[in-house]
């Protein structure tokens, strides 16, 4: 569950991200966080990682407060959400599974254990098994975003963040990958999409949280 | 997960920007190299000098004329002094038979020498703990107000100039050694800061996925603990080669001079604490890079 409770953050610049934001997302909820670029949506989803850290204001993931936590304790956080970059940020001179493989590196798992979880995600998020030795630059748009959604849903997250998810891709690849995260929250992972697509708010019908200029509206 | 998956991490990473790492390990490596041959060239020369002590005695050259009577007590005066070992008279005929001995090749040209050219003298031998240069100097200089002493001889001037020699190269080495340390601190802080540049991408990731501090520093720190102590173990595989080399052909000289004395090599003791300053002063250098790096 996620809990923002009058949440501020400005930038240096006084430029004002967020201002006044409360909101609550149930477990197992899919959510569309929305609005033009530059409204606030990926310094939200930042907030909820703690790459930002609020001015003001409580915000509580899995019963953490975000605000008051310790910097030991933030992998902790991290390792219950998985976050799909606007930029995929893939790392082009590593392999496919390199790429997935080092999120669970990086929390310690053996490596038999490795090879198979980043096998079982890649069947997921349905990417053939060819794709496993390339390198990101030699995989289109849409392959690339299933590779960088792999690697947010390797570690089996409860929450899903997926920044701009369908920003870059064709009205074929948005449905795909659509349906991949609807999947994903079917599971029982709760998901935030951030978009500025009003179009696809509209066809997929889950609840929207509406943000301009920082601030929730409507 | 242990030790041994950070080490593979660390190398990697060396490998991965091979050329940076090569001219880093390279500097250290030269840094270290001048730093053990001061070290190497220092405890030869002191084993020399140590030799040189062992065989080091004082000469009495006595005046023409000096009865027998007086020699005795001569003899017994300098038996009282506490750095004599053995005193040994040489006559006038036996320091003529020992010249006559040492020239023999040249045996024509000494035909008709006489033994009263040759004066009479007393080798004195001293003991070990008194066989420095200080107290040689020191001792011949009394021995030389000996009434009916002509003069007192010594490998003295020699020994003093070898020992102030060998002074100034032990500090020169210990100062060296200091300098060495701030050029591996500094090569290796910034090597470290280069592979921490092209490592943004990666580590930021890491860490937004839940990595922890130490997960993704360890092998930074190693990073720089590695290319201290190849750095220190490639200037001492190159040195004992040097080393080899010049003893094969220096060898066969010593020997004539020194009898057994043999050059030695540095002792396992300092071997492996050249090793720990260079492992020791590359994990600070890491260390420091990453302070500096709060990105991370």
């Amino acid at each position: 569950m996620i809990q923002f409770f009058q949440v501020y953050k400005t930038y240096p610049g006084n430029i004002e991200a967020l201002a006044d934001i409360s909101l609550k997302i149930e477990k197992g909820e899919f959510v569309f966080i929305t609005g033009p670029s530059g409204a606030g949506k990926t310094t939200l989803l930042k907030l909820i990682i703690r790459a930002e850290r609020p001015d003001r204001g409580e915000i509580l993931v899995n019963g953490r407060n975000i605000a008051r936590l310790k910097n030991s304790q933030i992998p902790l956080l991290r390792r219950e959400v998985g976050f799909v970059f606007q930029d995929f940020k893939l790392l082009n001179h590593k392999t496919v599974y390199e790429n997935i493989a080092l999120v669970l590196e990086a929390l310690k798992y053996k490596k038999r254990e490795i090879t198979k979880r980043v096998r079982q995600i890649l069947r997921v998020v349905g990417l053939e098994e060819w794709v496993i030795k390339q390198t990101p630059l030699k995989l289109s748009g849409g392959e690339q975003q299933r590779v960088a959604t792999a690697r947010a849903l390797v570690k089996s997250p409860s929450i899903l963040l997926a920044d701009e998810p369908t920003g870059n891709l064709d009205p074929g690849l948005t449905v795909e990958i659509m349906n991949l995260l609807e999947k994903v929250n079917h599971l029982g992972t709760t998901v935030l999409v951030a978009t500025h697509d009003t179009n696809l708010v509209a066809k997929y019908k889950k609840r929207a949280l509406p943000l301009y200029r920082g601030k929730l509206v409507g | 997960m242990g030790a041994f998956y950070f080490i593979r991490r660390a190398l990697r990473d060396i490998k991965d920007n091979g050329l940076t790492h090569l001219l880093s390990i390279g500097t250290i490596a030269i840094s270290f190299f001048l730093f053990a041959s001061f070290l190497l060239v220092s405890i030869n020369f002191d084993s020399f000098l140590q030799a040189w002590e062992k065989k080091v005695q004082i000469v009495l050259y006595l005046k023409d004329g000096v009865a027998k009577k007086r020699i005795l007590q001569i003899e017994k005066e300098i038996q009282k002094q506490e750095e004599v070992q053995q005193v040994k008279y040489i006559s006038k005929r036996k320091a003529m038979e020992s010249f006559k001995r040492d020239l023999a090749p040249y045996g024509g040209l000494l035909e008709g020498l006489k033994e009263e050219v040759f004066p009479a003298s007393l080798e004195i031998k001293l003991g070990e703990p008194f066989r420095t240069p200080e107290r040689i100097k020191a001792l011949a200089a009394r021995l030389n107000k000996i009434k009916d002493v002509e003069e007192a001889q010594y490998g003295g001037i020699w020994l003093e100039r070898f020992s102030i020699f060998l002074y100034i190269l032990r500090w020169g080495a210990w100062v060296l050694g200091a300098v060495l340390v701030i050029i591996i601190v500094t090569v290796t802080a910034n090597t470290v800061r280069l592979t921490l540049l092209n490592k943004r991408a990666e580590i930021e990731i890491m860490k937004l996925v839940g990595a922890t501090d130490a997960f993704v520093k360890l092998p930074l720190y190693l990073e720089g603990g590695l290319q201290g102590l190849f750095g220190a173990g490639v200037s001492l595989l190159l040195l004992f080669l040097l080393f080899r080399f010049f003893s094969l052909k220096i060898s066969p000289y010593l020997s004539l001079y020194f009898g057994q004395l043999r050059l030695s090599f540095l002792s396992p003791d300092l071997i492996a604490g050249i090793m720990g300053v260079g492992l020791a002063s590359g994990l600070l250098g890491g260390l420091l890079s990453l302070q500096k790096a709060a990105e991370v």
